[in-house]
């Protein structure tokens, strides 16, 4: 017997009855929907959660800091033999496998403001390896190009551009606001401001522009405090896309050395002065310095997702602690696993009563068709070719049952979805992280493409094997008994 | 053209029904032979072990003892799924009540042995066409067997049990359900088939016109074979 011949009288059987198909397949449709939109909605709270830890940080980018704490022995560690954050570390995370890069930072310990034109704006100056770290921010810039390892060259995060106000102008429009309220045409003059305050960020390019770094260090003299500035002339060589990470939304990337001399006149008294003069043979001592040198922290980055938790292992072996949203995610992962276990044994439940709704039909089906099995076998319809046919009829009430439970289960996800956005839900529990470029569609529930598959191909699946024992059943019915009864 | 010879032999064989302890024995020491191309008729009253004899013919059930042989294959040995494809092959089947499939069509009901013999569909509705057309009902081939009569269900039997080619055609009481005039009209079509292909035909019947048209009949009684009658020529 041909399949597609099999097929067509399977189908011309099910259509024969066809209220008893559909009735039976309501059994199996309704526990599908069941699945398919409790698994659904677990996916689609896991993605939030998840998409909620990508703004903290990029998943595959570990912070490492020394570890302060044993935790089995319960002490903390001392102060000598804690790891330092230093060019060794760096050498060692290295040799870690899964290790893609690493990037150590140093932070600038004190306030810092960049000035471009007459705009400026505090910005937090993080120094980095410019060659250490192009390996995973040269893919990060937007416009301009990556730290090449010169000195006086800074790369700006995305935000830092929108963050520069021209100070003067603003005061003046200020002074020119208070005099216009008081002739009474305030209301006028509202849009204006809002329009400048949103457009002026996004069309104000810094790239390939000269700015000023302006430090600023207080010391005391007799109690009274007193104000010093800095000025480090620097090039804007690029900037760097916008990122889901917030954390870093306001900084500006510059070479190691330049953040070393910024420090060292921070921490400096006041009348040291690093002038060009002196600045250089300094530059070259630190330089062979290197080595002892301790950075604030260091970021690692991780091949792959995969890899995160095996280098997360590693790390704390070689006693530094690591600080990674991809760790709450592993706890994330481990919470809804249960819960969809737990839903998904509900569900199942469903699925087991409409398995017996088939046996039963299928039973039914076969006494009734008795007469025909025998005619079947005598004209010459094998005990294989009967199980067949009776194997598919049941496969395929599972399967109508299976499409027509994911057409539930999509429309009731849609629902959901629909009603998750109207009624505010997910921006509710959206709050702290949904920023303006936060607005991308938030679902309730998702239903991925293997879900659907799964789902079809269970169905059909349970059809299958609901129908193995009337199948064997009506294959082992006597031809002559058969054909004799009516 | 038939599939296989259409030689039937049927040695020693004891035949009883019932499982267990009760038995009932139904045939004593059978011994048969039928070749090829001939019609027969098989005769003999109620309970004289006529229809058990076919049934064993047709490999649908198992003799207790002895063997029979169709085609020169002892289908006595044969397993459930051998004998399946052996009838397939090489037996056609008519019964009394016709047995067609309710809810197929004249045309789909004689296209049904070779859908499970996996032919494509242009040649066995070729195949099926043409037999209906012989057996007469080219213009019914789209009817339902509720929407036929008697006569022409029983057509429709005969092409199913034929369209395989099969070399023997085992029937049972085929004219019972029939009035005379069907009855003779069905007789003359079978025996026409049984010329036309050589085919051989073993007919259970109770019907005298039947036996007088065979070419040869074998009465039995009480479980044996008593006479066996050559039709004088």
């Amino acid at each position: 017997m041909k399949l597609l011949d099999s097929f067509r009288i399977v189908w011309r059987n099910l259509w024969r009855m066809k209220l008893r198909t559909a009735l039976t397949s309501v059994g199996v449709m309704i526990g599908t929907a069941a699945i398919v939109a409790m698994i659904a909605l677990s996916l689609g709270l896991k993605e939030n959660a998840v998409k909620s830890l990508e703004n903290f940080g990029n998943l595959t980018e570990l912070d490492v800091q020394p570890a302060f704490f044993d935790y089995e022995k319960d002490e903390p560690i001392p102060d000598d033999q804690r790891k330092k954050l230093n060019m060794d570390a760096v050498r060692e995370i290295k040799g870690i496998s899964g290790v893609a890069a690493v990037m150590p930072i140093k932070r600038i310990q004190g306030e810092a403001k960049l000035k471009v034109g007459r705009r400026e704006g505090f910005i937090e100056v993080i120094g980095v390896d410019a060659l250490e770290s192009a390996a995973y921010r040269k893919n990060d810039v937007e416009k301009g190009s990556y730290l090449s390892g010169s000195p006086q060259e800074i790369v700006v995060a995305y935000h830092v551009a929108g963050n520069l106000r021209d100070v003067e102008k603003e005061r003046r429009e200020a002074r020119r606001r208070s005099a216009d309220a008081n002739r009474g045409g305030g209301a006028e003059m509202m849009p204006p401001r809002f329009g400048r305050g949103e457009e002026a960020p996004q069309s104000f390019n810094l790239v390939d522009k000269t700015a000023t770094i302006v430090l600023t260090r207080e010391y005391r003299i007799d109690d009274e405090p007193h104000f010093e500035k800095k000025e480090v002339r620097v090039r804007v060589v690029g900037q760097l896309r916008q990122s889901e990470n917030r954390r870093y939304g306001n900084a500006v990337y510059a070479p190691l050395g330049l953040v070393k001399e910024m420090n060292d006149w921070l921490n400096r008294s006041r009348g040291d002065e690093f002038g060009d003069g002196g600045g250089s043979t300094r530059r070259t001592r630190e330089t062979a310095q290197q080595d002892s040198f301790e950075f604030d922290e260091m970021t690692v980055k991780v091949e792959s997702r995969e890899k995160v938790e095996s280098v997360v292992k590693a790390l704390q072996e070689r006693g530094f602690e690591v600080w990674s949203p991809a760790r709450e995610l592993e706890q994330i992962n481990k919470f809804f696993f249960v819960i969809q276990i737990v839903l998904g044994g509900i569900a199942a439940v469903s699925l087991l009563v409409a398995t017996i709704g088939i046996v039963n039909t299928m039973i039914m089906s076969i006494l009734e068709r008795t007469k025909e099995i025998g005619i079947m076998k005598v004209i010459g319809a094998t005990v294989y070719n009967i199980r067949w046919l009776f194997l598919m009829e049941s496969g395929f009430i599972g399967l109508i049952g299976g499409l027509a439970g994911l057409g539930i289960a999509w429309g009731a996800v849609e629902l959901v979805n629909y009603f998750g956005e109207a009624g505010g839900i997910m921006s509710s529990l959206n709050i702290g992280f949904g920023g303006p470029e936060g607005e991308e569609k938030l679902r309730l529930a998702v239903i991925p493409s293997w879900l659907s598959l799964f789902a079809i191909g269970f169905s059909f699946v349970i059809g299958l094997l609901a129908g193995i024992f009337p199948a064997i059943r009506a294959s082992r019915l006597s031809a002559l008994q058969a054909i004799r009864s009516e | 053209m038939a599939n296989g010879t259409g030689e039937l032999t049927v040695t020693g064989v004891n035949h009883s029904y019932g499982t267990g302890k009760i038995k009932v024995p139904v045939l004593f020491d059978i011994n048969l032979h039928v070749d090829k191309g001939e019609f027969v008729a098989l005769c003999g009253s109620s309970g004289s072990g006529k229809s058990t004899l076919l049934n064993l013919l047709a490999g649908l059930t198992k003799p207790d003892e002895g063997s029979i042989f169709v085609n020169g294959e002892e289908i006595s040995r044969f397993s459930e799924n051998e004998l399946c494809l052996f009838r397939r092959r090489c037996m056609g089947f008519i019964f009394q009540s016709y047995n067609l499939l309710p809810n197929l069509t004249a045309l789909e009901n004689v296209e049904l042995p070779l859908i499970f013999a996996g032919e494509s569909r242009k040649s066995r509705r070729a195949k099926a066409k043409e037999m209906l057309e012989r057996v007469g009902l080219e213009g019914r081939m789209d009817h339902k067997p509720n929407e036929l009569s008697g006569g022409q269900q029983q057509r429709v039997s005969i092409a199913r049990a034929l369209v395989n080619q099969p070399s023997i055609v085992l029937a049972d009481e085929p004219t019972g359900n029939l009035d005379s005039k069907t009855e003779q009209e069905i007789l003359e079509l079978m025996r026409r088939m049984n010329r036309e292909n050589g085919t051989t035909f073993i007919i259970v019947t109770h019907e005298q016109e039947v036996a007088e048209q065979s070419d040869r009949v074998i009465y039995l009684q009480d479980g044996r074979v008593v006479q066996k009658r050559t039709k004088p020529a």
